[in-house]
């Protein structure tokens, strides 16, 4: 019900355009990229998967996270600008199920833009080398890995845009984390824990024991962010 | 109403919105790395770049190639929903004050962020490098008068920038379109400063003219020029196309 009227609401607020177009432009780095100077990347070694994405994924991610900190802020600004957040308090549904609600739409369209990067990065394999036997297999275990890795990003930029009442100062914070996650050395394992940081990582190439880490560091987070959620709503209801 | 007193009032609107806080723990984070990676100045040789040089201006090159663009932003939405928040723009605008002189003096607030911005950062830089020079047994701080060029040249190539977010956020009602706008603006511009066509995009100013600073420091490294001829005409033609268009637009929604 609450992921429903969730989605009534983002219709005039440009949320979906905003999403598909941020998409696209991600989409069109890699193509743009291979089309301007395919010469550089043509005999690299690796798969080609592997060549694409370490060639364009920084700037794929920097837009994703960007997309995903400015769809949040938006969500909930959309319930303060208006004080609408207090129409929404005083209705018979806990505000984690409103949370939630705003996560599972946010996470959807998400999916949704790593689908359309997907198909561009498949196209220009196909355009430019050629799709081998375990091309797919690739392509589902990269961007399955990368959505996992966005979670606790898409879930820490809520809760931001959630605790901040102005949508300057969640955007502001947003954009502080996100270039903290630009200027932490990618080498050191615990500092690209950080959630905002943790999208820059690539399936490709990287040994699996380090993915499996990555991975289990993503759950963590969602646990401790949607525990943070419950705490914040609680406390917040307390002074209030 | 004087200019000059339009801009206080202005001034007072955004009084407690924290935006200055936000940029200062920016400026902070920045610097942070560079303080603790202050031995790798002195592995530069391949470039030719002074160990204090190469202090400074990797600090700059890092804020003006993200944080700097996207907190205009964030002041351009800050300024924008400061006023739509409750209605408060439909006041102002039954004032008997030209709206163009309105928007120029939110354009002049936007821009006195920027330069905090950068004296936030300045004023980082000289703590930062203070603690450089004593963990590292080599003086890290350069001459007042070369930090002032320099950081002026930043604020000064960020104006058409400046601008064209302006009017964005005039111009785009939408709150998330602006602000997509201009955060995808900001990230193709590492592509656009190494082609020939970077003097017609003004995201791409503040970064290409500190990496050409880069590159006047360095030795042996080879950065574009900055060459005056097509650019100043330019940024000057396109400040004043932003700003007229954003005096233009400006309060139309709301008078509709």
């Amino acid at each position: 019900m609450s992921v429903s009227l969730e989605c009534k609401k983002v219709k005039r607020t440009g949320f979906l355009p905003a999403f598909i177009g941020g998409g696209i432009l991600a989409a069109a780095v890699p193509v743009a990229n291979m089309a301007v100077r395919s010469e550089m990347y043509l005999n690299q070694p690796g798969s080609p998967i592997q060549i694409l994405l370490g060639a364009n994924w920084q700037m794929m991610s920097m837009l994703n996270v960007l997309l995903a900190v400015a769809g949040a802020c938006l969500l909930y600004h959309t319930e303060y600008a208006d004080n609408a957040m207090q129409k929404m308090k005083s209705l018979p549904i806990r505000e984690s199920s409103i949370f939630l609600g705003k996560a599972v739409l946010t996470i959807f369209m998400s999916l949704f833009v790593l689908v359309i990067e997907a198909g561009a990065v498949t196209f220009c394999s196909y355009r430019w080398f050629e799709l081998g036997s375990g091309f797919w297999g690739e392509l589902c275990k990269c961007f399955g890995y990368s959505f996992l890795l966005m979670l606790p990003c898409i879930i820490l930029s809520l809760l931001i845009s959630e605790a901040c009442k102005n949508m300057w100062v969640s955007l502001g914070v947003g954009v502080v984390c996100v270039f903290t996650a630009t200027i932490l050395p990618t080498t050191n394992f615990s500092l690209s824990l950080f959630p905002f940081a943790m999208p820059f990582q690539i399936f490709a190439g990287t040994d699996i024991t380090q993915s499996t880490h990555y991975i289990c560091g993503t759950v963590i987070e969602l646990a401790v962010c949607g525990l943070a959620q419950l705490i914040l709503v609680k406390v917040r209801r307390s002074f209030e | 109403m004087s200019f000059i007193s339009l801009v206080g009032v202005e001034f007072k609107k955004i009084r407690r919105s924290k935006i200055l806080f936000i940029m200062a723990v920016a400026a902070v984070i920045l610097w942070i790395p560079s303080i603790l990676n202050a031995k790798m100045n002195f592995g530069m040789q391949a470039e030719g770049i002074s160990p204090e040089n190469n202090f400074f201006i990797q600090g700059f090159m890092g804020m003006a190639w993200f944080m700097f663009p996207a907190s205009m932003v964030v002041g351009t939405v800050l300024l924008s929903q400061t006023e739509r928040a409750n209605k408060g723009i439909l006041k102002m605008l039954a004032l008997p004050v030209s709206t163009a002189k309105l928007c120029i003096a939110k354009f002049v607030v936007l821009l006195t962020l920027a330069a905090a911005q950068i004296l936030m950062m300045t004023g980082m830089y000289y703590i930062s490098a203070a603690i450089s020079s004593g963990t590292q047994d080599y003086n890290f701080i350069l001459p007042t008068l070369f930090v002032l060029k320099e950081i002026s040249l930043i604020f000064l190539s960020a104006i058409p920038m400046i601008a064209f977010f302006w009017m964005l956020s005039v111009c785009i009602q939408t709150p998330i379109f602006s602000i997509g706008i201009g955060f995808a603006s900001i990230v193709p511009s590492v592509l656009i400063i190494n082609t020939k066509a970077w003097f017609a995009y003004p995201m791409s100013y503040p970064f290409f003219v500190i990496t050409s600073e880069y590159g006047k420091l360095a030795e042996n490294l080879d950065t574009a020029p900055v060459e005056l001829i097509p650019w100043l005409p330019v940024a000057i033609l396109i400040t004043i196309l932003c700003l007229s268009i954003s005096c233009l637009r400006f309060g139309q929604a709301e008078r509709r």
